[in-house]
């Protein structure tokens, strides 16, 4: 973070530095929790136009109980979630994500590859893009603000509209999927290489 | 502990959310179980992965283009909304 964030007083008036700061400081963030969920570049380039039009039209909405950054994630979330539900196969979120245990770890292999080398190769870092495209967006949305966002547990809260311990459950969830889908394919990928010997 | 609780505690585990007497327990059940220390471990690297992969920001060209088409929308509403 390198610009100071903007005065709320400061956006409200019309000002056109704070509106270049307050870009400056979040649209990355933004970004990349459109691009998460949707998994589309102009889709989330239009998240990022959306949220910003709509926050800077309605300051007056903004009552400060959150900082002006999750409040602009809770804008962009909600754009992203509409362009969810108009999409035909998209997994919507389950009415009680949070019910029940999630199932058990099953595939239980050490993986070959260093994070490092794994993002170099092309078929496991497809195979990570399909893990996260699998989750409900519920859970891909806790994972991003928390995982690679680093967001805390009340920010993300305040964001997704949701209690801490609902966050909490969701970021579980989505950890124990991502690594089952990433586990499963190092199973293979190890039974593969066996094979060849 | 077993398996099972080990799996529930995991994130909060992993969060440093656990009490210390929690924590001890699935310490001590990490120092004898394979498969649960391989699912800890895995899951760590899972979320290193994802944090690595998912860097990248707006793309350079791309943002410029952006700010100021948020700037001409803008101005836009403005204008549409008259003289306040």
């Amino acid at each position: 973070m390198t610009s100071p964030s903007p005065s709320i007083e400061s956006l409200r008036a019309g000002d056109p530095q704070a509106l270049e700061s307050l870009f400056q400081l979040h649209s990355d963030r933004v970004y990349r929790l459109a691009l998460g969920l949707l998994r589309e570049r102009q889709a989330a380039e239009d998240v990022v136009q959306e949220t910003f039009l709509s926050a800077m039209t309605h300051l007056d909405r903004f009552e400060g109980r959150s900082s002006l950054g999750t409040w602009l994630y809770r804008v962009a979330y909600n754009a992203s979630l509409t362009r969810l539900r108009e999409r035909p196969t998209e997994p919507l979120p389950p009415d009680e994500p949070e019910a029940g245990e999630p199932p058990l770890p099953r595939a239980l292999v050490e993986w070959d590859l260093t994070p490092e080398e794994m993002l170099m190769d092309s078929e496991a870092r497809r195979h990570l893009d399909a893990a996260i495209a699998a989750l409900p967006a519920s859970l891909r949305a806790a994972f991003i603000l928390r995982d690679v966002e680093e967001l805390s547990t009340l920010e993300t809260a305040d964001t997704l509209g949701i209690s801490e311990g609902a966050v909490k459950v969701r970021l579980h969830r989505a950890r124990l999927a991502l690594r089952e889908h990433l586990a499963e394919y190092f199973g293979k990928r190890a039974a593969r290489k066996e094979g060849e010997k | 502990m077993n398996c099972e609780e080990l799996i529930r505690y995991l994130s909060d585990y992993i969060d440093n959310g656990l009490s210390e007497s929690l924590r001890a327990d699935a310490e001590e059940h990490l120092a004898t179980c394979h498969n649960c220390h391989v699912v800890l471990d895995t899951t760590r690297q899972t979320i290193v992965l994802y944090k690595e992969a998912n860097r990248e920001g707006i793309p350079v060209d791309r943002r410029s283009a952006l700010f100021g088409q948020l700037q001409k929308a803008l101005a836009a509403r403005r204008a549409a909304r008259g003289p306040s």
